[in-house]
């Protein structure tokens, strides 16, 4: 679990072109969304779910599945983890 | 009458406001000639890394006019900044690029999408500003002078106070970006004229 978030933090920062951010900035319940956290947008949320397909083969239909899985590096892993069961 | 009060150029591998050279590309360096600008200027605006080039250019040289002419952003109401820019290959680099996306990286990028049409970079350039005056963008065959004087004037009549005009030619590794501020009050500024901007944009973009 411990390596899918941080694949996931260097995946969100080379999609993402967040380039003054390491892994290390981003701590794993800090809101993605949220200007405490990585202020990501709605393209943001596009590009994520860009990556999920890309790196993870794993499509993102319902747009409430994906509200709630992009709040937090926790949440996103928890959800990969839950699709590839 | 109308006065050239502030320009800047910037080329594949220099960039210049007023005629005074700002950057020079470092072809040792690992970073982007754009980035480089960035980084040697100290901008701070993350958003920059996730713009186009289109977009990335305009944001530097309105940004380095902007230190040429500080008393722009206190001098002029949010609504009295007009935009009027142009180049000949409208957006084709970023449309490029994203076809590029979904042929060979298996998904279409959303981030680049976004910038496929010209007249986003007038949009990042409002926001990050706070400037609400008029703005378009026009796609013509070549840059041409008695346009930016013909629109200008036409702004000026109807309420805005200073126009940041610009050139924004980008496809593939030719850059041909220009952006100049029209003012209304300009002591021993250029004249706004067919001549005068002619000669601060220079041979290279008069007759490409």
């Amino acid at each position: 679990m411990d390596n899918l978030k941080e694949d996931l933090k260097k995946q969100i920062i080379e999609q993402l072109n967040l380039e003054d951010i390491t892994p290390a900035d981003i701590a794993d319940d800090a809101l993605l969304f949220n200007d405490s956290g990585l202020g990501l947008d709605s393209i943001d949320a596009l590009e994520l779910i860009v990556l999920l397909e890309k790196y993870h083969g794993i499509q993102v239909t319902n747009p409430d599945e994906g509200k709630d899985a992009f709040k937090t590096i926790n949440t996103m892993a928890a959800y990969v983890q839950k699709r590839k069961g | 009458m109308s006065f050239i009060t502030a320009y800047c150029h910037l080329r594949e591998n220099v960039c210049s406001v007023n005629g005074e050279l700002v950057a020079t590309l470092d072809k040792s360096s690992e970073d982007a000639w754009f980035k480089q600008i960035y980084k040697a200027q100290e901008f701070v605006y993350p958003k920059f890394y996730k713009m186009d080039t289109l977009s990335q250019a305009g944001y530097l040289a309105s940004e380095l006019i902007k230190r040429a002419a500080p008393y722009i952003v206190n001098d002029y109401a949010d609504d009295e900044i007009a935009l009027i820019f142009a180049n000949k290959s409208s957006s084709a680099d970023t449309d490029l690029r994203f076809i590029n996306s979904y042929e060979h990286n298996g998904a279409p990028s959303p981030s680049l999408f976004v910038y496929t049409l010209p007249n986003i970079v007038l949009g990042e350039i409002a926001i990050l500003n706070k400037w609400y005056g008029e703005n378009m963008f026009a796609v013509l065959p070549k840059f041409t002078p008695d346009f930016f004087l013909t629109h200008t004037q036409i702004l000026f009549s109807t309420g805005s106070k200073t126009a940041l005009c610009g050139w924004l030619e980008i496809l593939g590794d030719k850059i041909h970006a220009f952006l100049f501020l029209i003012e209304q009050a300009g002591t021993g500024k250029p004249e706004l004229n067919i001549e005068n901007l002619s000669n601060i944009a220079g041979p290279e973009i008069i007759h490409n």
